[in-house]
């Protein structure tokens, strides 16, 4: 039988490539599921690979039952209110406040980035040092920070500033670059002037693609945010992974984990949607 | 005085430098429809971007109502083969882009007279879509939406809605098919008889350029070291019957071994 079917002329039914697409998690959590099994018939109190159940069991700690430092706090109340004064939603408020002033720092990047893809002079001034700068790896940065601005929030901030934004400067120079000069030409024709061609055109041509490209950098910045929060923080996501890694807590660690990834992508999910919705010419090309 | 004063131009590219027009001069008169026509390379775009105010010329200077432009502005449409409208926009707003920009700044929009003024600007619109052969139900639709006829019928109605002086056209009906584009020549003359505005049309289709101009002007290099020069500067009869077609593109095609010093033919 020739092999043709599986190769690039191949058009899969929709329900074989639906099944092929979640293959490869069964096939994970299936793996898990023996191993941790097996584990746990060798060893009653094996910590490594936590069971399902005890792992259910310790996010429902997490996430019901207040926090280490609010043991004062009543266990009643309604689910949500228990929800509200558990240490998850304590570390994710924490995670969030970081993840969004470090998402509103992008904004200067996103527009030094237009201007420096438009305005021949900026692009001069700053393009070097930007090149030079995405070049420095922001974790080997991290000592400085935390001497030059303390174990504050500033460090963990400065940390993702400066581990994410050049990319998104740069990104955003090279689409504002890619704009044809036809359509700049034609802005000024009809009257535009500078900053008119800039905002009311470049702008909003570049503004979809530049939020795709923050959405492929979200995990950095989390990748950053981690980091600093491991390192120095008394709350947040990491932080708790980071103090539970060190009683083997994997019941909690593993559900925190997945926790982290299914926040990043609603907001990647989040992103799309509104990308879709704000420009639905995009979608059309 | 001519409405463009092309005077004693020279454009060269890269290093060393390559000539690509060499001395041009020209005037062109207001309510003229002049095409350039030449070979591919020969300059004709260049020539176009040179009055459009986006390159500079070597030596010599582009005087529009004998005031230097060093850079584009609305006193001159530009109508591009490719790019031509905004592909963000609907094809209203694609109309209207022009004298939003021109009457409102960037917090002009956040003022209530914006609104209604957007509102007057919109029926215009609308007008300018009927003249183009367009219905109001595509008044909605992304440039990506039209075919190629259409998103150029737009862009001629965005270029014109802000009632330029001159409209330069750079290729603008060679991507579209035959059918197309002579549906597209016969709205340009149209509209160019209505409106009065001087046209720049720049093509290498002899056809198009006689179908289109009161005047045509072959550009042309003497050989492949030198800048192009004025190869014929043709006024061609208005209105241009079908039957004489022929008889001038062989005026016009008839340039081989053509030495510029003694081969210059003034307009007829």
């Amino acid at each position: 039988m020739s092999v043709g079917f599986l190769l690039i002329h191949a058009k899969p039914h929709r329900t074989s490539a639906m099944l092929l697409s979640w293959a490869l998690f069964v096939t994970g959590i299936a793996a898990y599921l023996y191993i941790a099994a097996a584990r746990h018939r060798d060893n009653a109190e094996e910590r490594v690979t936590p069971t399902i159940a005890q792992m259910a069991r310790g996010m429902y700690d997490a996430a019901l039952k207040p926090a280490e430092d609010d043991e004062a706090t009543s266990t009643d109340g309604s689910l949500l209110q228990r929800f509200r004064n558990s240490m998850l939603w304590k570390d994710t408020k924490a995670t969030s406040r970081r993840f969004i002033i470090s998402m509103v720092l992008l904004i200067p990047a996103v527009l030094l980035g237009l201007h420096m893809g438009l305005f021949p002079y900026i692009g001069a001034f700053f393009l070097r040092f930007v090149l030079f700068f995405d070049k420095i790896v922001a974790l080997s940065l991290l000592p400085i920070l935390f001497i030059a601005f303390g174990i504050d929030e500033l460090a963990k901030i400065m940390l993702i500033v400066i581990g994410v934004t050049p990319t998104i400067i740069l990104d955003t120079f090279n689409l504002t670059r890619a704009v044809p000069s036809e359509q700049l030409v034609k802005a000024f024709t009809l009257g535009a002037g500078d900053f008119d061609a800039a905002y009311r055109v470049v702008l909003k041509q570049i503004l979809p693609r530049v939020l795709n490209s923050i959405r492929l950098n979200l995990k950095s910045v989390m990748l950053f945010l981690f980091a600093g929060e491991m390192i120095a923080s008394t709350d947040g996501l990491a932080f708790r992974i980071a103090l539970l890694r060190r009683h083997m807590g994997m019941d909690v660690i593993i559900p925190y984990v997945l926790w982290v990834a299914l926040l990043l992508f609603l907001v990647d999910f989040g992103m799309r949607v509104l990308n879709r919705k704000l420009h639905p010419w995009f979608q059309e090309s | 005085m001519a409405l463009i004063a092309i005077d004693d131009v020279s454009v060269a590219y890269g290093t060393p430098a390559r000539a690509v027009l060499d001395q041009i001069s020209l005037q062109i008169e207001e309510g003229q429809f002049v095409c350039v026509l030449g070979q591919t390379g020969c300059g004709k775009s260049t020539l176009l971007r040179l009055v459009l105010g986006s390159e500079k010329p070597l030596h010599g200077k582009i005087l529009i109502d004998g005031v230097e432009h060093h850079q584009p502005d609305r006193t001159r449409g530009y109508v591009p083969q490719k790019y031509s409208l905004f592909p963000d926009k609907t094809v209203l707003d694609n109309i209207t882009f022009g004298p939003e920009v021109s009457e409102f700044s960037l917090l002009g929009h956040l003022t209530p007279r914006y609104y209604r003024r957007r509102r007057e600007l919109r029926q215009e619109a609308f007008d300018y879509l009927r003249r183009i052969g367009l219905r109001e139900a595509d008044a909605g639709k992304y440039p990506e939406q039209l075919s190629g006829g259409m998103q150029q019928r737009v862009a001629i109605a965005q270029a014109l809605i802000t009632k330029p002086r001159i409209l330069l056209m750079d290729e603008a009906f060679s991507a579209l098919d035959p059918g197309t584009r002579r549906g597209m020549q016969d709205l340009i003359r149209e509209l160019w008889r209505a409106t009065g505005t001087t046209i720049v049309f720049v093509t290498h289709n002899t056809q198009e350029a006689l179908r289109l101009a009161t005047r045509v002007i072959v550009l042309a290099k003497p050989s492949p070291e030198l800048g192009s020069l004025v190869k014929l500067d043709l006024a061609v009869p208005d209105p241009c019957f079908e039957e004489e077609i022929p008889h001038l593109v062989q005026k016009l095609e008839s340039g081989a071994g053509w030495h510029p010093a003694t081969d210059y033919l003034p307009a007829v």
